[in-house]
């Protein structure tokens, strides 16, 4: 497994030294103290009805959406994409390292990076600490939730990088399929038969962030994410073998 | 050590590589020799493991290349046509992660790492970026990924492009000195690379193997077709129907524009020169050069290869 440490070694250190991290990172910091402060000014004021702030922080708000479709989107895209493109995959891909050890490298960075986005927010939690008791279950469940579901959008991501040598195609490949793991969930109110409905209804990510930041855990969620992520990393691990066969 | 059976490889109704096989022992240079096109890079990509071959088998110290276990590329050490390179590293960041991706550990990699550096000379740019070397710096940075894991098989694609004499020379030297440790192969398009590096040449057109052996063998089979450049002081029509009666020789080519000056193209064996003097001294022509070519590796391969086009032409015209 020394190969794949070696790859997640190179593929994190990759995310630091490109300018592509930082604009990333800003844009996050960006977003969320924006909207901390708004929840922070709604919470203030007396005619609105109280809530929990860190609840409304994760869920119920298109704002953790956002960030998690295009973080999704931005990590994943140069993983394979950039290798094929350069030439470097040559090079990979005739050392002594499987098409899984590479696959599992390069997600695993992303995944890390992805965790270290996240990271400032809990200066947040911090605030309110200071300023007030808080809840620490479903603070963890929403962490819990932000981690399950920013690993099963990587996975997406990262197998869409390993299908074209073209970093602007997998970012589109990447978002439309996000768009559609995202949105089918909500198609729930919108269909009438009754199976249909349960179905969606288990796929609705809307429905498990809000879930997550009221402290459920349900295991059947989590479970969804990770064997719809082994699908997409097994798939991952295919293309990359395919791309030898051309 | 490396041994290619029977490799053909199709893209699309394309044949790049037809029907290859050939074995390099421990120990020994083999040079790969070819036009453009002529799949060699095909050949090395999946003597490498790179690119499995539509069919045929290539075995590495017995052992599958494409058996599914990837332990086996440890013996191998790659430098492919297009060096590329991860351009935001630095060049012992670099060295680091291939030599890590080959399995050595922190302590192995720092033993090693000033001894590559300075047998590729790169001591002096170990802490630039790759992506601000130029194209010689960025060959030897492949080269040196290539040989840090000490492998027992190097394979070398076109390792001298794109550097300036010195450096060529150097590296030169560095290939001599590594196929003394190593079993190697290395394609290229300079022939006196070839002649001067390996003991055995594999001559490639169009996707076959079309002549084997030492560079002398390959020079002593060729050399009786050798050439003879003249030169004389006389009227060009006239000495060229009197050359193309000289016993020995097969064809009469024109030779720069102005005057009298052929080339002749000699059948196996023969050596005109003598009677091309003495039909001088009888037709009164001042004979101001006569010059035997000696068959070099290039003739070999230019025959080789463009006669067998002119074949294959000759095969489609009928």
């Amino acid at each position: 497994m020394s190969g794949a440490l070696a790859v997640f070694r190179r593929e994190l250190k990759a995310y630091f030294y490109s300018p592509l991290a930082y604009v990333i990172l800003t844009f996050f910091l960006l977003v969320h103290g924006y909207y901390f402060s708004l929840i922070v000014a709604y919470l203030s004021d007396p005619r609105f009805p109280g809530g929990k702030p860190l609840e409304l922080f994760f869920g119920q708000t298109i704002f953790t959406w956002l960030v998690l479709i295009f973080a999704g989107t931005f990590l994943t895209m140069r993983l394979i994409s950039e290798e094929l493109r350069q030439g470097t995959i040559e090079t990979l891909m005739t050392a002594p390292v499987s098409e899984t050890q590479v696959v599992l490298g390069k997600y695993f960075a992303a995944l890390g990076f992805y965790l270290f986005l996240w990271a400032p927010t809990l200066v947040y939690v911090g605030i309110i600490r200071y300023f007030t008791p808080v809840d620490w279950g479903p603070i963890a469940a929403s962490y819990l939730g932000l981690f399950g579901i920013g690993a099963l959008f990587l996975a997406v991501g990262l197998f869409a990088s390993s299908t074209s040598k073209n970093q602007i195609v997998s970012a589109i490949v990447t978002f439309f399929c996000l768009l559609v793991l995202f949105s089918c969930g909500l198609m729930e109110n919108l269909v009438n038969g009754e199976t249909a409905k349960r179905v969606l209804g288990h796929l609705n990510l809307w429905q498990h962030m809000d879930d997550f930041a009221k402290g459920i855990v349900d295991t059947r969620r989590l479970v969804y994410y990770a064997t719809v992520s082994g699908l997409f990393l097994f798939l991952s691990t295919r293309a990359l073998a395919a791309k030898k066969w051309r | 050590m490396i041994e290619a059976m029977n490799l053909t490889r199709r893209f699309g109704g394309f044949t790049a590589v037809a029907d290859v096989s050939f074995a390099v022992p421990e120990g020994e240079i083999v040079g790969i020799l070819g036009p453009n096109g002529a799949g060699k890079t095909t050949t090395i990509r999946m003597i490498t493991g790179f690119l499995p071959p539509s069919s045929g088998r290539v075995t590495l110290g017995g052992h599958d290349l494409f058996g599914g276990d990837v332990a086996v590329r440890r013996h191998l050490g790659y430098l492919p046509e297009n060096v590329s390179l991860y351009p935001e590293m630095r060049v012992e960041e670099y060295l680091d992660y291939r030599a890590r991706l080959e399995g050595m550990d922190r302590g192995a990699v720092r033993r090693r790492l000033p001894e590559i550096l300075d047998r590729c000379l790169l001591a002096d740019v170990r802490r630039q970026i790759v992506g601000t070397l130029s194209k010689g710096y960025r060959q030897r940075v492949g080269l040196a990924a290539a040989i840090f894991h000490d492998p027992r098989v190097l394979v070398l694609d076109e390792p001298t492009v794109g550097l300036d004499p010195k450096q060529i020379i150097a590296i030169r030297e560095l290939i001599r000195e590594l196929g003394r440790k190593h079993t190697l192969l290395l394609s290229t398009h300079i022939l006196p690379e070839v002649e001067l590096l390996c003991q055995r040449v594999l001559i490639f057109d169009r996707g076959r193997i079309v002549a084997e052996g030492s560079p002398e063998a390959l020079r002593e089979r060729w050399r009786g077709r050798g050439s003879v450049t003249v030169e004389l002081a006389a009227a060009a029509p006239e000495a060229a129907a009197a050359l193309a009666g000289v016993a020995g020789v097969e064809q009469v080519a024109a030779e720069g524009d102005s005057g009298a000056r052929f080339r002749l193209d000699c059948a196996a064996g023969a050596d005109p020169r003598a009677e091309i003097f003495q039909l001088a001294v009888a037709k009164g022509w001042t004979l101001l050069e006569l010059a035997a070519a000696r068959a070099s590796l290039e003739d070999v391969f230019v025959r080789l290869t463009t006669r067998d086009g002119e074949a294959d032409a000759a095969e489609e015209a009928a």
